[in-house]
Protein backbone atom coordinates (compact mmCIF):
# COMPACT_ATOMS: atom_id res chain seq x y z
CA UNK A 1 0.00 0.00 0.00
CA UNK A 2 2.90 2.66 0.70
CA UNK A 3 4.45 1.78 -2.24
CA UNK A 4 2.33 3.60 -4.62
CA UNK A 5 2.57 6.48 -2.50
CA UNK A 6 6.19 6.90 -2.37
CA UNK A 7 6.64 6.52 -5.49
CA UNK A 8 4.21 9.15 -6.96
CA UNK A 9 5.34 10.99 -3.95
CA UNK A 10 8.78 10.91 -5.52
CA UNK A 11 7.07 11.85 -8.92
CA UNK A 12 5.63 14.97 -7.86
CA UNK A 13 9.06 15.61 -6.51
CA UNK A 14 10.76 15.32 -9.18
CA UNK A 15 8.61 17.06 -11.75
CA UNK A 16 8.54 20.28 -9.23
CA UNK A 17 12.03 21.49 -9.50
CA UNK A 18 11.69 21.08 -13.65
CA UNK A 19 9.00 23.36 -13.57
CA UNK A 20 11.24 26.46 -13.61
CA UNK A 21 13.18 25.90 -16.34
CA UNK A 22 10.60 25.39 -18.61
CA UNK A 23 8.93 28.50 -17.80
CA UNK A 24 11.82 30.83 -18.13
CA UNK A 25 12.44 29.85 -21.95
CA UNK A 26 8.67 30.40 -22.40
CA UNK A 27 9.24 34.07 -20.71
CA UNK A 28 12.36 34.38 -23.46
CA UNK A 29 10.15 33.58 -26.15
CA UNK A 30 7.65 36.05 -25.27
CA UNK A 31 9.80 38.65 -25.17
CA UNK A 32 11.49 37.59 -28.31
CA UNK A 33 8.29 37.89 -30.00
CA UNK A 34 6.79 40.79 -28.46
CA UNK A 35 9.71 43.45 -29.06
CA UNK A 36 8.87 44.08 -32.40
CA UNK A 37 5.35 44.23 -31.76
CA UNK A 38 5.89 46.84 -28.62
CA UNK A 39 8.08 48.65 -31.16
CA UNK A 40 5.99 48.85 -34.18
CA UNK A 41 3.31 50.75 -31.70
CA UNK A 42 6.28 52.87 -30.30
CA UNK A 43 6.92 53.71 -34.14
CA UNK A 44 3.62 54.71 -34.83
CA UNK A 45 3.04 56.54 -31.79
CA UNK A 46 6.17 58.89 -32.42
CA UNK A 47 5.70 58.98 -36.33
CA UNK A 48 2.01 59.62 -36.42
CA UNK A 49 2.67 62.49 -33.01
CA UNK A 50 2.68 65.49 -35.50
CA UNK A 51 0.88 64.37 -38.03
CA UNK A 52 -1.49 66.56 -39.86
CA UNK A 53 -2.57 64.42 -42.15
CA UNK A 54 -6.36 63.92 -42.61
CA UNK A 55 -5.66 60.12 -42.96
CA UNK A 56 -3.32 59.80 -40.48
CA UNK A 57 -4.33 61.09 -37.15
CA UNK A 58 -2.08 61.33 -34.11
CA UNK A 59 -2.23 57.66 -32.46
CA UNK A 60 -2.45 59.91 -29.24
CA UNK A 61 -5.45 61.18 -30.61
CA UNK A 62 -6.90 58.04 -31.27
CA UNK A 63 -6.46 56.15 -28.23
CA UNK A 64 -8.04 59.32 -26.02
CA UNK A 65 -10.98 59.19 -28.95
CA UNK A 66 -11.08 55.33 -28.53
CA UNK A 67 -11.25 55.41 -24.58
CA UNK A 68 -14.17 58.51 -25.16
CA UNK A 69 -15.89 56.55 -27.48
CA UNK A 70 -15.72 52.88 -26.88
CA UNK A 71 -15.37 52.27 -23.35
CA UNK A 72 -19.20 52.71 -22.51
CA UNK A 73 -21.40 54.21 -25.26
CA UNK A 74 -20.75 52.47 -28.50
CA UNK A 75 -19.90 49.27 -27.35
CA UNK A 76 -23.34 48.96 -26.18
CA UNK A 77 -24.77 50.39 -29.07
CA UNK A 78 -22.26 49.37 -31.91
CA UNK A 79 -20.52 46.37 -30.88
CA UNK A 80 -22.99 43.92 -28.46
CA UNK A 81 -25.99 44.03 -31.42
CA UNK A 82 -23.25 43.25 -34.72
CA UNK A 83 -21.53 40.12 -31.57
CA UNK A 84 -25.30 38.92 -31.13
CA UNK A 85 -25.41 38.16 -35.05
CA UNK A 86 -22.44 36.86 -35.59
CA UNK A 87 -23.10 34.50 -32.69
CA UNK A 88 -26.66 33.31 -33.67
CA UNK A 89 -25.69 32.64 -36.89
CA UNK A 90 -22.36 31.14 -36.54
CA UNK A 91 -23.92 28.28 -34.26
CA UNK A 92 -26.79 28.20 -36.26
CA UNK A 93 -24.34 27.47 -39.18
CA UNK A 94 -22.11 24.92 -37.19
CA UNK A 95 -25.10 22.87 -36.03
CA UNK A 96 -26.84 23.10 -39.12
CA UNK A 97 -23.85 21.92 -41.34
CA UNK A 98 -22.74 18.91 -38.76
CA UNK A 99 -26.06 17.87 -39.32
CA UNK A 100 -25.88 17.63 -43.11
CA UNK A 101 -22.17 16.56 -42.90
CA UNK A 102 -23.89 13.39 -40.57
CA UNK A 103 -27.20 12.71 -43.01
CA UNK A 104 -24.82 13.01 -46.09
CA UNK A 105 -22.17 10.12 -44.64
CA UNK A 106 -25.43 7.90 -44.25
CA UNK A 107 -27.75 8.52 -46.89
CA UNK A 108 -24.72 8.28 -50.10
CA UNK A 109 -26.75 8.65 -52.95
CA UNK A 110 -27.50 11.93 -51.25
CA UNK A 111 -23.99 13.38 -50.88
CA UNK A 112 -22.67 12.59 -54.02
CA UNK A 113 -25.60 14.14 -56.45
CA UNK A 114 -25.56 17.30 -53.83
CA UNK A 115 -22.24 17.75 -53.71
CA UNK A 116 -21.56 19.39 -56.90
CA UNK A 117 -24.12 22.37 -55.06
CA UNK A 118 -21.78 21.94 -51.81
CA UNK A 119 -18.83 22.78 -53.71
CA UNK A 120 -20.49 25.47 -55.99
CA UNK A 121 -21.87 27.17 -52.88
CA UNK A 122 -18.29 26.64 -51.06
CA UNK A 123 -16.27 28.53 -53.08
CA UNK A 124 -19.06 31.12 -54.49
CA UNK A 125 -17.55 34.17 -52.42
CA UNK A 126 -20.68 34.87 -49.81
CA UNK A 127 -20.10 38.69 -50.04
CA UNK A 128 -21.66 38.29 -53.71
CA UNK A 129 -24.76 36.87 -52.05
CA UNK A 130 -25.42 39.83 -50.21
CA UNK A 131 -27.57 42.13 -52.41
CA UNK A 132 -29.94 38.87 -52.83
CA UNK A 133 -30.32 38.68 -48.95
CA UNK A 134 -31.37 42.05 -48.59
CA UNK A 135 -33.85 41.74 -51.27
CA UNK A 136 -35.18 38.28 -49.55
CA UNK A 137 -35.03 39.41 -45.81
CA UNK A 138 -34.91 43.04 -46.00
CA UNK A 139 -32.27 44.83 -43.88
CA UNK A 140 -32.46 44.34 -40.43
CA UNK A 141 -31.46 41.73 -37.61
CA UNK A 142 -32.37 38.82 -39.20
CA UNK A 143 -31.02 39.55 -42.93
CA UNK A 144 -27.63 39.73 -40.99
CA UNK A 145 -27.88 36.19 -39.45
CA UNK A 146 -29.48 34.89 -42.08
CA UNK A 147 -26.18 35.84 -44.36
CA UNK A 148 -23.58 35.60 -41.50
CA UNK A 149 -25.43 31.54 -40.98
CA UNK A 150 -25.56 31.06 -44.50
CA UNK A 151 -21.65 31.94 -45.56
CA UNK A 152 -20.57 30.29 -42.33
CA UNK A 153 -22.44 26.93 -43.20
CA UNK A 154 -20.19 25.90 -46.39
CA UNK A 155 -17.02 26.02 -44.84
CA UNK A 156 -18.17 23.80 -41.80
CA UNK A 157 -20.11 20.89 -44.42
CA UNK A 158 -17.11 21.06 -46.83
CA UNK A 159 -14.66 19.75 -44.27
CA UNK A 160 -16.92 17.73 -42.62
CA UNK A 161 -17.83 16.10 -45.81
CA UNK A 162 -14.76 14.76 -46.43
CA UNK A 163 -13.81 14.29 -42.64
CA UNK A 164 -16.25 11.86 -42.27
CA UNK A 165 -15.26 10.55 -45.55
CA UNK A 166 -11.59 9.82 -44.91
CA UNK A 167 -11.80 7.83 -41.69
CA UNK A 168 -9.79 4.85 -41.98
CA UNK A 169 -11.87 2.04 -43.14
CA UNK A 170 -10.53 -0.64 -40.88
CA UNK A 171 -12.01 1.77 -37.73
CA UNK A 172 -15.62 1.21 -39.88
CA UNK A 173 -14.97 -2.56 -40.31
CA UNK A 174 -13.39 -2.69 -36.74
CA UNK A 175 -17.10 -0.83 -35.75
CA UNK A 176 -19.19 -3.02 -37.95
CA UNK A 177 -17.18 -6.16 -36.75
CA UNK A 178 -18.36 -5.08 -32.41
CA UNK A 179 -21.60 -4.99 -33.83
CA UNK A 180 -22.01 -1.13 -32.77
CA UNK A 181 -24.59 0.58 -34.28
CA UNK A 182 -24.79 3.38 -36.75
CA UNK A 183 -25.58 5.69 -33.95
CA UNK A 184 -22.75 4.19 -31.82
CA UNK A 185 -20.40 4.46 -34.79
CA UNK A 186 -21.14 7.76 -35.69
CA UNK A 187 -20.75 8.72 -31.66
CA UNK A 188 -17.67 6.93 -31.33
CA UNK A 189 -15.99 6.64 -34.71
CA UNK A 190 -17.25 9.35 -37.52
CA UNK A 191 -17.84 12.34 -35.09
CA UNK A 192 -14.18 12.04 -33.22
CA UNK A 193 -12.28 10.50 -36.81
CA UNK A 194 -13.65 14.20 -38.62
CA UNK A 195 -13.01 16.59 -35.63
CA UNK A 196 -9.91 17.96 -36.55
CA UNK A 197 -11.19 19.00 -39.80
CA UNK A 198 -14.79 19.81 -38.56
CA UNK A 199 -12.57 22.23 -36.63
CA UNK A 200 -10.64 23.56 -39.38
CA UNK A 201 -13.63 24.26 -41.50
CA UNK A 202 -15.14 25.82 -37.97
CA UNK A 203 -12.20 28.08 -37.70
CA UNK A 204 -12.28 29.27 -41.73
CA UNK A 205 -15.78 29.64 -41.35
CA UNK A 206 -15.43 32.22 -38.23
CA UNK A 207 -13.34 34.34 -40.23
CA UNK A 208 -16.10 34.08 -42.93
CA UNK A 209 -18.83 34.93 -40.54
CA UNK A 210 -16.90 37.49 -38.63
CA UNK A 211 -16.05 39.23 -42.70
CA UNK A 212 -20.11 38.85 -43.70
CA UNK A 213 -20.62 40.63 -40.10
CA UNK A 214 -19.18 43.85 -41.30
CA UNK A 215 -19.70 43.64 -44.56
CA UNK A 216 -23.71 43.33 -43.43
CA UNK A 217 -23.54 46.26 -41.42
CA UNK A 218 -21.11 48.37 -44.31
CA UNK A 219 -24.08 47.91 -47.07
CA UNK A 220 -27.47 48.12 -45.23
CA UNK A 221 -27.62 48.69 -41.63
CA UNK A 222 -27.65 52.03 -39.24
CA UNK A 223 -25.75 50.41 -36.72
CA UNK A 224 -23.34 48.34 -35.77
CA UNK A 225 -19.53 48.52 -35.74
CA UNK A 226 -19.20 47.88 -39.64
CA UNK A 227 -21.53 50.73 -40.04
CA UNK A 228 -19.86 53.14 -37.58
CA UNK A 229 -16.42 52.60 -39.76
CA UNK A 230 -18.11 53.45 -42.86
CA UNK A 231 -19.83 56.35 -41.85
CA UNK A 232 -16.64 57.40 -40.19
CA UNK A 233 -14.77 57.51 -43.33
CA UNK A 234 -17.82 58.55 -45.35
CA UNK A 235 -18.67 62.12 -43.23
CA UNK A 236 -14.04 61.85 -43.25
CA UNK A 237 -14.02 61.45 -38.85
CA UNK A 238 -10.99 60.15 -39.80
CA UNK A 239 -10.10 59.61 -36.43
CA UNK A 240 -12.97 57.93 -35.30
CA UNK A 241 -12.38 55.50 -38.40
CA UNK A 242 -9.53 54.94 -37.26
CA UNK A 243 -10.92 54.08 -33.61
CA UNK A 244 -13.03 51.53 -35.39
CA UNK A 245 -10.75 49.88 -37.27
CA UNK A 246 -8.52 49.29 -33.49
CA UNK A 247 -11.59 47.79 -32.32
CA UNK A 248 -12.52 45.70 -34.96
CA UNK A 249 -8.90 44.44 -35.25
CA UNK A 250 -9.43 43.92 -30.93
CA UNK A 251 -12.76 42.16 -31.79
CA UNK A 252 -11.41 40.03 -34.41
CA UNK A 253 -7.76 38.98 -32.65
CA UNK A 254 -10.06 38.02 -29.41
CA UNK A 255 -12.61 35.54 -30.92
CA UNK A 256 -9.73 34.12 -32.87
CA UNK A 257 -8.10 33.47 -30.03
CA UNK A 258 -10.56 32.15 -28.03
CA UNK A 259 -11.53 29.51 -31.06
CA UNK A 260 -7.86 28.37 -30.97
CA UNK A 261 -8.00 28.04 -26.75
CA UNK A 262 -11.71 25.97 -27.08
CA UNK A 263 -9.75 23.91 -29.87
CA UNK A 264 -6.72 23.04 -28.13
CA UNK A 265 -9.25 22.00 -24.90
CA UNK A 266 -11.58 20.19 -27.54
CA UNK A 267 -9.26 18.32 -29.42
CA UNK A 268 -6.78 17.56 -26.41
CA UNK A 269 -6.50 13.91 -27.19
CA UNK A 270 -6.18 14.77 -30.81
CA UNK A 271 -3.13 16.85 -30.24
CA UNK A 272 -1.63 14.56 -27.43
CA UNK A 273 -2.36 11.55 -30.17
CA UNK A 274 0.12 13.55 -33.06
CA UNK A 275 2.92 14.55 -30.50
CA UNK A 276 3.07 10.80 -29.67
CA UNK A 277 2.99 9.94 -33.64
CA UNK A 278 6.10 12.54 -34.30
CA UNK A 279 8.07 11.33 -31.47
CA UNK B 1 -7.70 29.48 -43.40
CA UNK B 2 -5.97 27.37 -41.30
CA UNK B 3 -2.63 28.43 -39.80
CA UNK B 4 -0.77 25.48 -40.95
CA UNK B 5 -1.74 22.80 -43.59
CA UNK B 6 0.35 20.55 -44.46
CA UNK B 7 -0.41 17.80 -47.03
CA UNK B 8 -2.41 14.54 -45.82
CA UNK B 9 -2.98 11.39 -46.66
CA UNK B 10 -6.37 10.26 -48.66
CA UNK B 11 -6.61 7.24 -50.38
CA UNK B 12 -6.68 7.11 -54.07
CA UNK B 13 -10.30 6.65 -54.87
CA UNK B 14 -11.13 3.76 -57.79
CA UNK B 15 -11.90 4.86 -61.43
CA UNK B 16 -15.98 3.38 -61.31
CA UNK B 17 -17.33 4.51 -58.41
CA UNK B 18 -15.52 8.13 -59.42
CA UNK B 19 -17.23 8.13 -63.04
CA UNK B 20 -20.78 6.95 -60.92
CA UNK B 21 -20.64 9.64 -58.63
CA UNK B 22 -20.16 12.50 -60.96
CA UNK B 23 -22.88 11.32 -62.96
CA UNK B 24 -25.04 11.43 -59.85
CA UNK B 25 -24.08 15.07 -59.00
CA UNK B 26 -24.97 15.90 -62.49
CA UNK B 27 -28.35 14.62 -61.92
CA UNK B 28 -28.60 16.06 -58.61
CA UNK B 29 -27.78 19.55 -60.13
CA UNK B 30 -30.41 18.87 -62.44
CA UNK B 31 -33.05 17.74 -60.34
CA UNK B 32 -32.49 20.78 -58.39
CA UNK B 33 -32.38 23.02 -60.73
CA UNK B 34 -35.78 21.47 -61.52
CA UNK B 35 -37.09 22.08 -58.22
CA UNK B 36 -36.08 25.73 -58.24
CA UNK B 37 -38.11 26.24 -61.39
CA UNK B 38 -41.20 23.96 -60.64
CA UNK B 39 -41.72 26.23 -57.17
CA UNK B 40 -41.33 29.72 -59.01
CA UNK B 41 -43.83 27.88 -61.38
CA UNK B 42 -46.42 27.57 -58.39
CA UNK B 43 -45.67 30.97 -56.84
CA UNK B 44 -44.28 29.44 -53.67
CA UNK B 45 -40.84 31.42 -54.60
CA UNK B 46 -42.47 35.19 -54.80
CA UNK B 47 -41.67 36.66 -58.36
CA UNK B 48 -40.65 39.77 -56.86
CA UNK B 49 -37.75 38.54 -54.67
CA UNK B 50 -36.39 35.03 -56.20
CA UNK B 51 -36.86 34.47 -59.79
CA UNK B 52 -37.13 31.71 -61.48
CA UNK B 53 -34.48 29.12 -62.60
CA UNK B 54 -34.98 29.42 -66.22
CA UNK B 55 -34.73 33.40 -66.13
CA UNK B 56 -31.63 33.57 -64.31
CA UNK B 57 -30.10 31.39 -66.92
CA UNK B 58 -31.01 33.29 -69.47
CA UNK B 59 -29.86 36.37 -67.78
CA UNK B 60 -26.91 34.66 -66.88
CA UNK B 61 -26.26 34.08 -70.92
CA UNK B 62 -27.37 37.24 -72.41
CA UNK B 63 -25.01 39.10 -70.00
CA UNK B 64 -22.09 36.69 -71.04
CA UNK B 65 -23.57 37.55 -74.98
CA UNK B 66 -22.64 41.57 -74.41
CA UNK B 67 -19.33 43.58 -74.41
CA UNK B 68 -20.39 45.31 -70.97
CA UNK B 69 -21.00 41.65 -69.04
CA UNK B 70 -17.65 40.39 -70.30
CA UNK B 71 -15.63 43.88 -68.95
CA UNK B 72 -16.98 43.56 -65.59
CA UNK B 73 -15.21 40.00 -65.41
CA UNK B 74 -12.84 41.58 -66.65
CA UNK B 75 -12.09 43.99 -64.17
CA UNK B 76 -13.08 41.90 -61.74
CA UNK B 77 -10.19 39.59 -62.98
CA UNK B 78 -8.25 42.36 -63.08
CA UNK B 79 -8.59 43.12 -59.48
CA UNK B 80 -8.34 39.51 -58.33
CA UNK B 81 -5.31 39.07 -60.72
CA UNK B 82 -3.47 42.39 -59.55
CA UNK B 83 -3.65 42.10 -55.60
CA UNK B 84 -3.48 38.62 -55.75
CA UNK B 85 -0.11 38.61 -57.55
CA UNK B 86 1.39 41.31 -55.07
CA UNK B 87 0.74 39.75 -52.19
CA UNK B 88 1.96 36.36 -53.30
CA UNK B 89 5.25 37.49 -54.05
CA UNK B 90 5.39 39.42 -51.36
CA UNK B 91 4.71 36.91 -49.02
CA UNK B 92 6.61 34.28 -50.69
CA UNK B 93 9.99 36.33 -50.49
CA UNK B 94 9.03 37.40 -46.37
CA UNK B 95 7.96 34.51 -45.35
CA UNK B 96 11.24 32.40 -47.21
CA UNK B 97 13.37 35.30 -45.84
CA UNK B 98 11.95 35.19 -41.71
CA UNK B 99 11.88 31.40 -42.38
CA UNK B 100 15.61 31.16 -43.02
CA UNK B 101 16.45 33.30 -40.08
CA UNK B 102 15.54 31.68 -36.66
CA UNK B 103 16.11 35.16 -35.03
CA UNK B 104 13.80 37.13 -37.57
CA UNK B 105 11.23 33.65 -36.84
CA UNK B 106 11.38 34.19 -32.80
CA UNK B 107 10.43 38.34 -33.60
CA UNK B 108 8.03 38.42 -36.01
CA UNK B 109 5.43 35.60 -35.67
CA UNK B 110 3.63 37.01 -33.01
CA UNK B 111 3.12 40.45 -35.15
CA UNK B 112 2.02 38.42 -38.30
CA UNK B 113 -0.31 35.35 -36.35
CA UNK B 114 -2.01 38.74 -34.92
CA UNK B 115 -2.52 40.48 -37.95
CA UNK B 116 -3.89 37.54 -39.43
CA UNK B 117 -6.20 37.44 -37.18
CA UNK B 118 -7.65 41.05 -38.06
CA UNK B 119 -10.50 41.49 -40.57
CA UNK B 120 -8.92 42.77 -43.48
CA UNK B 121 -12.26 44.43 -43.97
CA UNK B 122 -11.54 46.73 -40.70
CA UNK B 123 -8.77 48.34 -43.44
CA UNK B 124 -11.21 48.43 -46.14
CA UNK B 125 -12.73 52.30 -45.43
CA UNK B 126 -9.06 53.50 -45.14
CA UNK B 127 -7.79 52.03 -48.54
CA UNK B 128 -11.14 54.13 -50.02
CA UNK B 129 -10.52 57.30 -48.11
CA UNK B 130 -6.66 56.79 -49.88
CA UNK B 131 -7.69 55.78 -53.14
CA UNK B 132 -11.33 55.90 -53.85
CA UNK B 133 -13.08 53.78 -55.85
CA UNK B 134 -10.16 52.35 -57.95
CA UNK B 135 -8.57 49.36 -58.99
CA UNK B 136 -5.60 50.45 -57.04
CA UNK B 137 -7.75 50.40 -53.72
CA UNK B 138 -9.09 47.23 -55.40
CA UNK B 139 -5.73 45.35 -55.43
CA UNK B 140 -4.44 47.55 -52.09
CA UNK B 141 -6.99 45.49 -50.03
CA UNK B 142 -6.31 41.50 -52.04
CA UNK B 143 -3.01 42.00 -51.27
CA UNK B 144 -3.16 42.51 -47.83
CA UNK B 145 -5.76 40.26 -47.42
CA UNK B 146 -3.50 37.55 -49.21
CA UNK B 147 0.01 38.24 -47.82
CA UNK B 148 -0.79 37.81 -43.97
CA UNK B 149 -2.32 34.02 -44.12
CA UNK B 150 0.28 33.33 -47.18
CA UNK B 151 3.28 34.54 -44.99
CA UNK B 152 2.37 32.48 -42.56
CA UNK B 153 2.55 29.56 -44.58
CA UNK B 154 5.15 29.79 -46.24
CA UNK B 155 7.21 30.67 -43.00
CA UNK B 156 5.91 26.73 -41.47
CA UNK B 157 6.95 25.33 -44.59
CA UNK B 158 10.54 26.97 -45.17
CA UNK B 159 10.67 25.53 -41.40
CA UNK B 160 9.19 21.78 -41.71
CA UNK B 161 11.99 21.03 -43.53
CA UNK B 162 12.89 17.21 -43.54
CA UNK B 163 15.84 17.04 -40.72
CA UNK B 164 17.56 14.15 -42.63
CA UNK B 165 17.18 16.49 -45.76
CA UNK B 166 18.58 19.12 -43.80
CA UNK B 167 21.53 17.26 -42.45
CA UNK B 168 22.46 15.58 -45.62
CA UNK B 169 22.98 19.03 -47.07
CA UNK B 170 25.06 19.95 -44.18
CA UNK B 171 27.42 16.68 -44.52
CA UNK B 172 27.34 17.48 -48.13
CA UNK B 173 28.35 21.31 -47.59
CA UNK B 174 25.63 22.24 -50.03
CA UNK B 175 25.04 25.93 -49.05
CA UNK B 176 23.89 29.21 -50.31
CA UNK B 177 22.07 29.54 -53.22
CA UNK B 178 22.36 25.99 -54.09
CA UNK B 179 20.86 25.29 -50.67
CA UNK B 180 17.99 27.52 -50.87
CA UNK B 181 17.21 25.63 -54.71
CA UNK B 182 17.78 22.36 -54.22
CA UNK B 183 16.98 22.62 -50.27
CA UNK B 184 14.77 25.37 -49.01
CA UNK B 185 12.73 25.63 -52.22
CA UNK B 186 11.38 21.95 -52.67
CA UNK B 187 10.75 21.04 -49.17
CA UNK B 188 8.51 24.09 -48.73
CA UNK B 189 6.64 23.84 -51.90
CA UNK B 190 4.07 21.87 -50.63
CA UNK B 191 3.26 24.37 -48.23
CA UNK B 192 3.36 27.54 -50.62
CA UNK B 193 1.21 25.56 -53.16
CA UNK B 194 -1.22 25.02 -50.43
CA UNK B 195 -1.50 28.45 -49.23
CA UNK B 196 -1.76 29.97 -52.46
CA UNK B 197 -4.79 27.94 -53.43
CA UNK B 198 -6.45 28.75 -50.35
CA UNK B 199 -5.12 32.54 -50.84
CA UNK B 200 -6.95 32.82 -54.38
CA UNK B 201 -9.77 31.66 -52.94
CA UNK B 202 -9.88 34.71 -50.36
CA UNK B 203 -8.81 37.08 -52.71
CA UNK B 204 -11.44 36.33 -54.83
CA UNK B 205 -14.08 37.32 -52.06
CA UNK B 206 -12.25 40.46 -51.25
CA UNK B 207 -12.29 41.34 -54.54
CA UNK B 208 -16.09 41.28 -54.50
CA UNK B 209 -16.22 43.26 -51.35
CA UNK B 210 -14.26 45.38 -52.59
CA UNK B 211 -16.59 46.50 -55.40
CA UNK B 212 -19.80 45.88 -53.31
CA UNK B 213 -18.48 48.41 -51.10
CA UNK B 214 -15.50 50.23 -51.95
CA UNK B 215 -17.37 51.02 -55.56
CA UNK B 216 -14.70 49.79 -57.71
CA UNK B 217 -16.03 48.56 -61.15
CA UNK B 218 -16.46 44.78 -61.53
CA UNK B 219 -18.80 42.01 -60.80
CA UNK B 220 -19.16 43.50 -57.22
CA UNK B 221 -20.56 47.11 -58.22
CA UNK B 222 -22.99 45.88 -61.18
CA UNK B 223 -24.21 43.63 -58.60
CA UNK B 224 -25.63 46.75 -56.23
CA UNK B 225 -27.05 48.23 -59.55
CA UNK B 226 -29.02 45.70 -60.28
CA UNK B 227 -30.11 45.48 -56.48
CA UNK B 228 -30.79 49.48 -56.87
CA UNK B 229 -33.12 49.07 -60.06
CA UNK B 230 -35.44 46.80 -58.38
CA UNK B 231 -37.44 43.70 -59.54
CA UNK B 232 -36.94 44.38 -63.02
CA UNK B 233 -32.93 43.55 -62.46
CA UNK B 234 -33.70 40.80 -60.37
CA UNK B 235 -32.68 37.55 -62.81
CA UNK B 236 -29.50 39.80 -63.46
CA UNK B 237 -28.44 40.05 -59.91
CA UNK B 238 -28.93 36.53 -59.76
CA UNK B 239 -27.13 36.04 -63.03
CA UNK B 240 -24.12 38.15 -61.72
CA UNK B 241 -23.87 36.00 -58.35
CA UNK B 242 -24.12 32.96 -60.70
CA UNK B 243 -21.20 34.17 -62.97
CA UNK B 244 -19.14 34.82 -60.09
CA UNK B 245 -19.39 31.18 -58.41
CA UNK B 246 -18.37 30.02 -62.07
CA UNK B 247 -15.60 32.28 -61.63
CA UNK B 248 -14.51 30.59 -58.13
CA UNK B 249 -14.74 27.41 -59.52
CA UNK B 250 -12.73 27.97 -62.67
CA UNK B 251 -9.95 29.58 -60.56
CA UNK B 252 -10.13 26.88 -57.61
CA UNK B 253 -9.76 23.82 -60.27
CA UNK B 254 -7.26 25.85 -61.88
CA UNK B 255 -5.38 26.36 -58.93
CA UNK B 256 -5.83 22.09 -57.94
CA UNK B 257 -4.77 21.23 -61.60
CA UNK B 258 -1.47 23.55 -61.13
CA UNK B 259 -0.87 22.09 -57.74
CA UNK B 260 -1.01 18.41 -59.20
CA UNK B 261 1.34 19.24 -62.28
CA UNK B 262 3.90 21.58 -60.82
CA UNK B 263 4.20 19.21 -57.64
CA UNK B 264 3.93 15.47 -59.00
CA UNK B 265 7.65 15.16 -58.57
CA UNK B 266 7.00 15.50 -55.01
CA UNK B 267 6.82 11.99 -53.19
CA UNK B 268 4.30 13.05 -50.87
CA UNK B 269 2.04 14.73 -53.79
CA UNK B 270 1.94 11.27 -55.20
CA UNK B 271 -0.67 9.76 -53.50
CA UNK B 272 -1.47 12.53 -51.36
CA UNK B 273 -3.96 15.80 -51.86
CA UNK B 274 -3.36 18.86 -49.96
CA UNK B 275 -5.76 19.31 -47.14
CA UNK B 276 -9.04 21.80 -47.92
CA UNK B 277 -8.55 24.44 -45.98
Amino acid sequence: MTMPTMRSRTAIADSAPRRWPAVLPLLGRALAGLWLFALLVVLWWVLSAGSTSPYFPPLSTIVSELGKLWVFHDVRVDLVPSLEHLAVGYVLAGVIAIAIATLFWRVRTARDSLSPLVYFLYVLPAPALLPAFIVLFGIGGSMKIAIIGFAALWPVLFNAIDGMQSIDPVKLDTARSLGMSHRQTLRWVVLPGAAPQIAAGLRNSLQVAILLMVVSEMVASTSGIGYFILNAQQSFESVDMWTGIIVLGIVGSALNFIFVAAERVVLRWYYGERALQTT
Amino acid sequence: MSAVSAPRRVPRRLRAPALRSGLSGIGGVLVVLAIWQALSAAGTLPADSFPSMWSVVKAVVSDLGTASGWRSIGSTMAGWASGFAIGAVAAVLVGMGIGLSAFAFRSTILVIEFMKTIPVIAILPLAMLEFGGTLKMEYTIVAFGVFWPLVIQVVYGVRAMDPVVRDTAEALRVTGLRRFALIVVPSAAPFIATGLRIAAGVALILTIIAELIGGAAGLGRDMLVAEDSGTSALARLYALIVITGLLGIVISIAFRAAERRFLRWHERFRTIEGTVA
